[in-house]
């Protein structure tokens, strides 16, 4: 019997259930680690910072404490202007800060994937280069992007997310 | 004693934490919003006669001609990204001190005087701005408005001011 690869086995290796929760930007499925996401919160106008880079739009006071806003689809590298009530998903353990706001189009559901569903990504998905990019699957016949967010939290380049 | 008094009450027989308050000038660069602790100003200026030298563009730190003194400047909005082609006319110039030295910040205009609680400023996130974060003492809310309060001491440390002490 030939040796299974990483692929066939699932990201994960194993076939336990791993949640995420879902989100639409620019007309795409994406998904993250549900244990990442502290809380999703209305997005409100923040305050702009200086000098900040050009996908983090400012910051907005979270129960206390101040959360910068990280734009999604800037950071994609996505021209088009998102909705007008976009969600922000409260993401906690990526990046420098303990939390970050990550302005998405919309937040959809929770959804429960079996490791095994969750294949290691071609080289790039959507223009999005693979080391952004934790696993792809297949929900309800549409391609599902799970993002590495600590590699999205951060000061770098626009990643381009292609139409 | 009697003073202390004052800001001591009792609440339900516990003696209350005095609640310390600090002032802070709050003053506009661009769109943005900032503070600075009163206790280090010593005065506000209008920009009239900043300087007699030339002065490059995008140049972050310039000369301040005060009272037959030469003291750097630092045009905050050029630090911030957001500087007007011309001085606002509302411009003001705080003379303060960072690090024990004179230092003037010119602001695009001074909005006035808050109390704020020193208690709640909080860090400004790391992610928020690609300045140094020494720059900033933090971020402190007022009235739905978030104060971005800058450190005076972080800003006397720049390697801009730095070097024109020297000079």
């Amino acid at each position: 019997m030939a040796p299974q690869t990483q692929r066939d086995r699932g990201v994960a290796g194993s076939s336990a259930a791993a949640q995420f929760v879902l989100f639409q930007l620019a007309g795409k499925s994406f998904a993250v680690e549900l244990g990442e996401v502290e809380q999703i919160i209305d997005y409100r106008a923040p305050t702009k910072t200086p000098r900040r880079p050009p996908h983090v739009e400012g910051v907005i006071e979270h129960r206390g404490r101040y959360l910068a806003l990280l734009n999604l689809r800037k950071r994609l590298g996505v021209a088009e202007p998102g909705p007008a009530h976009p969600a922000v998903l409260v993401i906690t353990g990526a990046g420098p800060d303990p939390r970050v706001g990550l302005v998405v189009d919309q937040a959809l559901r929770v959804l429960s994937l079996p490791a095994d569903g969750i294949l290691t990504p071609p080289p790039r998905v959507f223009g999005i280069r693979a080391e952004y990019i934790r696993g792809v699957a297949n929900a309800g016949g549409r391609p599902l992007v799970w993002l590495d967010v600590s590699k999205l939290v951060t000061m770098g380049e626009t990643i381009a997310l292609l139409a | 004693m009697e003073g202390r008094t004052l800001v001591r009450r009792a609440v339900r027989g516990r003696v209350a934490t005095p609640v310390v308050r600090e002032q802070v000038l709050l003053f506009r660069v661009g769109e943005g919003l900032y503070g600075i602790g009163i206790r280090g100003l010593w005065e506000v200026l209008s920009p009239e006669g900043i300087t007699s030298l030339p002065t490059p563009q995008y140049q972050i730190c310039t000369a301040l001609a005060y009272r037959g003194r030469r003291l750097p400047l630092v045009r905050l909005g050029e630090l911030f990204g957001v500087s007007a082609d011309t001085v606002p006319p509302n411009a003001r110039v705080l003379l303060t001190q960072g690090r024990g030295k004179p230092l003037g910040l010119l602001v695009d205009e001074v909005l006035g005087v808050v109390d704020i609680d020193p208690q709640r400023i909080a860090p400004m996130p790391a992610m928020a701005s690609m300045l140094s974060p020494a720059l900033f003492r933090g971020l402190v809310g007022k009235e739905d408005r978030v104060i971005i309060l800058v450190s005076e001491d972080g800003l006397g440390d720049m390697t801009e001011v730095a070097r024109f002490s020297e000079a």
